[in-house]
């Protein structure tokens, strides 16, 4: 913390003349403020700069850090509150802005910024005003969101500003509104660029009214030609303008080029991005060389630059040198002005003015020179007040009318009234010849820098640059691109020319000839001091833009003197029709009036010996006349006014040149002296005025070093891109060469190719000659083949031809083999034939001699024969005749046997078939004998069952019947009983009668005869069957027939007679029913006894067997039998012995069979 | 086969009649033999003389059974036949009023059966007596026998089935009565009757399974629902008749399936 007292001695000290000390307290100064947070400090040093204007103290506050910009913000806004310390805070405020501190965000909040505004409005002091507004137009790109508020705050000072450049309120001096004049134009340039849409439409409504209406046509209007249609116009709107986002991305210096290329005002434009193209260049181009070529003013500014040669010149190219510029924009010679702001920083006013500086050495300045100045400032004087114009009212400046100057003058006038006061006053000849002075510097300019910088020179250039970069890395990335570039340079100067040059004038000066190259080349170093040698050059680097012309930089320097006279006339006449055309190529023209002008070029006295200078001026005089004719002014209705700081310019140079003149003149030391000596008495506040305007200059060129600031960041940017797209240029010829490479040996690879096809096709039709060789070999060999396979199939027709034969021949042989044998054996055959008759001859031979001997031997007996008797022959016949017959009987035999034995043999075949017939008959007897058979027993079974059926049916009567016996019985037996004690036979016979009753009634005839019989001999048989009961002694045997019958079928009774007997035993006691049968003979009579005795022992034992029941009862009987032999006589004299008691048994047995059949039925 | 299709053409159709060979002439000779039920001979010739036997004899019976008073015009013909069956074979009792034995029931619904089938009351009377006969003769053994074949074919042809009337314990206590001893008669329609009787007089008393068989997969569902052996066993006694035919049907194919043919089964 610096306690008050010390910080007045420090401020004290920052004074000192010392370096260290004042380094060491600016340290300390820093330091305390980088501690101390609060306004103290800052509120002391503002106070102390406004005091002193200490420098240092100035250098504190532009760079203080970001918590003492409120208090700075605080202070100055406290101040410019003030009247009195305002103009000063404001120049502290223009000062801390033009540097951008990190904190200029802040400038739109800050309170500072409506009072900024306000004392806009309000105030009415000249400098202050323009001080301010300087300083608002460097604040506005830095806070351009602030319009959203301030807008109208904006448009109302210019309003104001603009009504006053007319108006001139008050003692207003005019000088002074030379200076606000050019700061209200720069603030119309910022606000129609940042907010056109609003603009324009505050324009509108704010000239609507009719008492601006003046202003506007006056003051805007002018204004207005020397800007473009804003794009924002068409595409924005008013709120879009105003949108935060849109300023968003673009930084300060993105802003002010925004703004400068809307500019159509040569001094502020800034040409990039195409817009320069079209317009510029048809509007402008058009009248300037015209004008430069008339102008005296030309001399001036040549004499100024040949005798200055300061950074004046060389500081300007930015803005002068743009149509040059234009052409070459994309190209390296653009490049050219970069170098030159830090030469720009050493310049100030006052070496223009040559106030501080000395002036230049007159040896420097050619005799020429000093002319031209005088009469700038004589015309200006002279010309300035009838116009009425701000420009037109001169300092007062030495009065040296010149008729030169007269036409400087109206660039003036243009300004303001650009053709209306041409036509308006048509007294002034060379109206049309308006200097445009930055024009021709432009050009002067042009072509002094392309002298300086040359493409060769050009890696130097740009290592500087990129020494200068503050990137430490891209420096070195730059550095090494541009010693790529300087190599390619070097390498290939002639391709690398400028593009731009083609739209450039001096394009069309290398096409239509050499000679005007060099007249223009000529006409454009005249006032430089720059030797031929870059001149030459730099039309070196022009002359490659056309290929075909690329021996013309050659020719140049020779040809130009010699040619350029002769044909200067000519081209003259010849090119006013090209002057007539929009193109750009007005140079002839002016060359020619250049030419004419004498200037200081070393080869000049020879144009002036060649053109007098009154020819000179005669012949541009009549071809601007001729030209106007033939254009009809259109020229003059495109060229703008002369913007106000043209006109300030001028004046600022005006002011230099006379008061070098004056200090040349009287080479007065003092000032006021010079004043005195000047005009008598000076006024009073003459000086003060000088100072304000000083002060004014100082800020316009303050703001103007701020705009070039802005101007060099750009161009910063713009060159990397530049380098940047030259080595991608670089990288694509690169990349070409590679191609071209790669062609080559695609070329390379393809001829290989088309060799090994060709070998390949060679190849082919070898192996094809040899193939078709091959394939007639094999045809060849086919056809041998074939005509071999002939001959084998023709061998081997013949071999099986032969092979026939050959089989042919063995049958035959086999034939013949036969034929052999045949013959063999019919030899054989003959042979033994032969052999048989052999013997048979032998036999012949042996019975022929037999024959012989028996001849002899028969002669002899015939001899005999007849020697002896005739009848052995009777007997020989009658013994052959026997035999005869004999033999015939045989025979007859014989015969007669054959055929019995036929008969006989025939007999036996018919005999055995019909013994077979008889078989077969057997056979089919035996089969019918068997159907026969089969038959009887189907019906023989039918029978049977037709039997049995009958038997059931009889059994079932039987049955019957017994029940009804045992019905009746049971109703007659006590009568029976009584019946038979009297007379037992004659009740059996009665029961027998009764019971063959009871037969008739069941069966047919057979029981009825026995019934009806009933006799002894008939009992046996039919009587038996029904005596079951029959206890007679004379049936006896019949019935024992019967008994023994009636035994047999014992099982159906006995079926029956368990129900039987049981129907018996649930009626009643058993016991009584038991002797209707059983007791049927007597109680008291053997047989009851018996069936008594039997029913006992049945009831006794149950379980008696048959057999020894039966044998009992056979034994029992026998012994009986003796008893009762004597009582029943009559009985066993009526039957046979051996059955003497059968009915007894009988019915016994049938008791028996039933008591049996009763058990057995309980048993099962 | 196809050899001796084209060997002789008539084969398949000897099948059909019951021929196992080509060799007709005998094959026909045994046929013709053949006395299913033994009321006619073979021998044409002796078939009226042993009608009139059959006739005699049946009109004998009759006549017997009047003269006993065993019978009377009122007395209805099935019992008629029952009655000289009875006596034929020796067992009528001793009066009409003692009570019916059970195979005298059988004979009953058999005859009863029969009367629907055949008009004439002597060949009706000759037919069933043979029939009758049949079963308590030629069938003793294999009567018995047929429950257990029942369970079996059951078994293959219904699984579940069987399984339910295990579950129900009806399996023993099903209508073999009717079945196996009446043949069906008085459970099944007479046409359809007819047809399985055709195959007991020729000899196969195993179709008599199959439709049982048949009867029980028929009313499967019944059955199924059925939990109770009475409930089955009421329902199966009194089947509805309209299905009959298509039942025997069935239990015909049934016997093909698991028999063969009806020579191979006989």
């Amino acid at each position: 913390m610096a306690q008050p007292a010390n910080v007045g001695e420090l401020l004290s000290m920052l004074d000192s003349p010392t370096l260290g000390v004042r380094n060491d307290v600016t340290a300390v100064f820093k330091e305390n403020l980088y501690s101390d947070r609060g306004p103290m400090l800052v509120n002391t040093l503002v106070d102390y700069y406004l005091e002193t204007n200490s420098q240092p103290v100035l250098h504190i506050l532009t760079t203080l850090q970001e918590p003492h910009d409120k208090h700075l913000l605080d202070k100055i806004n406290e101040y410019v509150g003030k009247a009195a310390t305002r103009l000063s805070i404001l120049l502290l405020l223009g000062h801390v802005v033009r540097l951008q501190p990190s904190w200029k965000h802040k400038l739109s909040q800050a309170p500072l910024l409506p009072t900024l505004l306000k004392c806009l409005k309000m105030d009415t002091d000249v400098v202050v005003l323009t001080t301010g507004v300087l300083v608002l137009i460097t604040m506005l790109p830095m806070i351009p969101q602030s319009g959203k508020q301030h807008l109208l705050d904006f448009f109302d000072i210019f309003g104001r500003l603009s009504s006053w450049c007319l108006k001139k309120p008050g003692h207003v001096t005019e000088i002074y509104l030379v200076h606000l004049h050019a700061s209200v134009y720069a603030l119309f340039h910022r606000l129609y660029g940042m907010y056109p849409c609003n603009f324009v439409s505050f324009l509108r409504s704010h000239y609507s009214m009719k008492e601006n209406l003046e202003t506007f046509e006056e003051v805007v209007k002018p204004m207005m030609e020397h800007v473009r249609i804003h794009p924002e116009l068409v595409t924005g709107s008013k709120d879009h303008e105003l949108d935060p986002r849109r300023w968003k991305k673009l930084e300060t210096h993105d802003v002010v080029i925004e703004c400068a290329k809307i500019s159509l005002d040569p001094t502020e434009a800034s040409y990039e991005d195409g817009y320069s193209v079209s317009q510029p260049l048809c509007t402008r181009f058009p009248h300037r060389p015209a004008d430069i070529t008339t102008s005296p003013y030309v001399d001036t500014q040549n004499s100024y630059g040949n005798a200055t040669s300061t950074p004046y010149s060389t500081s300007r190219p930015m803005l002068f040198s743009t149509p040059g510029q234009l052409a070459h924009s994309l190209s390296f010679p653009s490049t050219r002005p970069l170098p030159e702001p830090p030469q720009a920083t050493l310049w100030s006013p006052s070496v223009v003015c040559g106030m501080t500086t000395p002036p230049t050495s007159p040896g420097n300045v050619l005799p020429d020179l000093s002319h031209p100045y005088s009469k700038v400032f004589g015309t200006t004087g002279g010309k300035g007040t009838p116009l009425g114009t701000p420009a037109t009212s001169p300092p007062p400046a030495p009065l040296c009318h010149s008729d030169d100057y007269m036409h400087i003058s109206l660039p003036q006038v243009a300004a303001t009234h650009p053709r209306k006061e041409e036509r308006t006053e048509s007294t002034r000849p060379c109206l049309h010849r308006q200097p445009h002075l930055p024009n021709d510097r432009g050009l002067e300019e042009l072509a002094s820098t392309k002298g300086s910088v040359t493409l060769s020179d050009l890696p130097g250039f740009l290592g500087n640059l990129a020494l200068e970069e503050d990137s430490i890395e891209k420096d070195k990335e730059e550095a090494a691109i541009s010693k790529e570039l300087s190599e390619i340079t070097t390498a290939e100067a002639e391709p690398v020319v400028p593009r731009g040059g083609f739209d450039s004038p001096f394009y069309r000066d290398s096409l239509s000839g050499s000679q005007r190259k060099t007249h223009s080349a000529a006409s454009g170093t005249q006032g430089s001091s720059a030797n031929p040698e870059p001149l030459h050059s730099s039309l070196d680097k022009l002359g490659p833009d056309t290929p075909k012309q690329a021996f013309t930089p050659i020719d140049l320097p020779c040809g130009r003197a010699d040619t350029s006279l002769a044909g200067d006339r000519d081209r003259q006449t010849s090119l006013e029709t090209n002057i007539l055309t929009p193109s750009p190529c007005k140079i002839p023209p002016r060359t020619g009036v250049d030419f004419g002008s004498g200037k200081p070029p070393p080869y000049d006295h020879l144009f002036e010996v060649a053109l007098p200078k009154t020819a000179c001026h005669f012949v541009s005089k009549k071809t601007e006349e001729l030209l106007k004719k033939a254009k009809g002014n259109p020229e003059e209705d495109s060229t703008p006014s002369t913007s106000p700081v043209e006109v300030l310019d001028r004046l600022i140079q005006q002011g230099a040149d006379a008061h070098s003149k004056e200090l040349s003149k009287l080479s007065l030391p003092s000032k006021s002296v010079d004043w005195t000596h000047f005009g008598g008495s000076p006024p009073s506040d003459e000086i003060r005025t000088l100072r304000d305007q000083l002060l004014l200059l100082h800020n316009q060129l303050l703001y103007e070093r701020f705009k070039r600031q802005q101007h060099a960041l750009r161009n910063r940017r713009l060159l990397r891109k530049v380098i940047r797209a030259a080595a991608l240029e670089e990288h694509n010829a690169a990349m070409k060469d590679q191609l071209k490479l790669q062609e080559k040996d695609i070329q390379i690879w393809k001829m290989s190719l088309q060799k090994e096809q060709a070998r390949y096709s060679q190849l082919q039709e070898q192996r094809d000659t040899m193939v078709t060789h091959l394939h007639s070999q094999i045809r060849q060999l086919q056809h041998d083949r074939e005509e071999f396979y002939n001959q084998s199939q023709e061998l081997q027709t013949k071999l099986e031809d032969c092979r026939n034969m050959i089989a042919e021949l063995r049958v035959e042989l086999k034939k013949a083999n036969n034929k052999v044998c045949h013959t063999e054996l019919l030899l054989s055959q003959v042979s033994q034939k032969l052999s048989n008759s052999e013997s048979v001859q032998q036999q012949m031979e042996f019975l022929n001699r037999q024959l012989l001997v028996l001849g002899e031997v028969n002669e002899l007996y015939l001899e005999q024969l007849q020697n002896k008797h005739s009848d052995t022959t009777k007997e020989v016949e009658m013994m052959k005749a026997a035999y005869r017959k004999e033999l015939e009987k045989n025979r007859s035999h014989v015969l007669q046997q054959n055929q019995r034995l036929d008969t006989s043999q025939k007999r036996i075949l018919e005999l055995e078939s019909h013994l077979a017939k008889k078989d077969h008959l057997l056979l089919e007897q035996k089969k019918y004998l068997e159907d026969v058979k089969a038959q009887a027993r189907g019906q023989l079974q039918a029978a049977e069952s037709r039997y049995e059926a009958q038997k059931r049916i009889t059994q079932v009567f039987e049955l019957e019947i017994l029940d009804l016996y045992s019905k009746l019985e049971k109703d007659g037996l006590l009568q029976k009983l009584q019946e038979e004690k009297a007379e037992a036979a004659e009740a059996a016979e009665e029961r027998l009668d009764c019971c063959n009753d009871g037969c008739l009634d069941s069966t047919e005839g057979h029981n009825e005869e026995a019934s009806g019989h009933n006799g002894e001999t008939k009992t046996p048989r039919p009587g038996g069957t029904r005596g079951s009961s029959g206890g007679r002694g004379a049936a006896g045997g019949g019935s024992s027939n019967s008994s023994s019958e009636l035994s047999t079928p014992e099982k159906p009774p006995s079926q029956r007679a368990g129900p039987f007997s049981r129907r018996e035993a649930t009626m009643g006691e058993p016991s009584p029913g038991i002797p209707t049968v059983g007791s049927l003979p007597s109680s008291k009579s053997f047989l009851g006894m018996r069936a008594r005795e039997l029913f006992r022992n049945k009831s006794e034992s149950q379980c008696d067997e048959d057999g020894t029941a039966t044998c009992s009862l056979s034994e029992s009987l026998k012994t009986e039998l003796g008893k009762d032999s004597g009582v029943e006589a009559k009985t066993s004299l009526n039957l046979d012995g051996p059955h003497p008691s059968p009915p007894s048994l009988d019915s016994v047995g049938q008791l028996r069979i039933m008591d049996y059949n009763e058990a057995h039925h309980e048993h099962s | 086969m196809t050899e001796d299709s084209q060997r002789n053409f008539r084969s398949v159709y000897y099948e059909k009649m019951g021929f196992r060979g080509v060799e007709e002439k005998k094959s026909l000779e045994i046929l013709l033999k053949d006395d299913p039920l033994g009321i006619l001979p073979p021998h044409h010739e002796s078939h009226a003389q042993v009608m009139m036997y059959r006739k005699d004899q049946y009109c004998d019976v009759l006549h017997a059974l009047k003269v006993i008073r065993f019978i009377s015009d009122a007395t209805p013909q099935v019992e008629v036949y029952l009655r000289m069956y009875q006596l034929e074979s020796g067992k009528l009792p001793r009066s009409p009023s003692f009570p019916l034995e059970p195979e005298d029931e059988v004979f009953l619904a058999i005859a009863k059966a029969m009367e629907e089938m055949v008009k004439d009351s002597v060949d009706c009377y000759w037919i069933i007596r043979c029939f009758v006969n049949q079963l308590n003769n030629k069938y003793r053994d294999s009567l018995p026998q047929l429950p257990k074949a029942l369970e079996q074919y059951l078994n293959l042809e219904d699984s579940r089935l069987l399984n339910h009337l295990k579950s129900c314990s009806a399996v023993s206590k099903l209508p073999y009565d009717l079945w196996f001893k009446r043949c069906f008669a008085g459970c099944l329609p007479e046409s359809s009757l007819q047809r399985v009787w055709d195959k007991v007089v020729s000899g196969s008393c195993k179709i008599l399974v199959f439709v049982a068989v048949e009867i029980l997969l028929t009313f499967k569902l019944k059955v199924m629902a059925l939990n109770s052996a009475e409930k089955i066993t009421k329902f199966l006694e009194n089947i509805p008749r309209d299905s009959s035919d298509a039942v025997v049907s069935k239990a015909i194919d049934l016997w093909h399936k698991h028999c063969g043919t009806p020579v191979h089964s006989a």
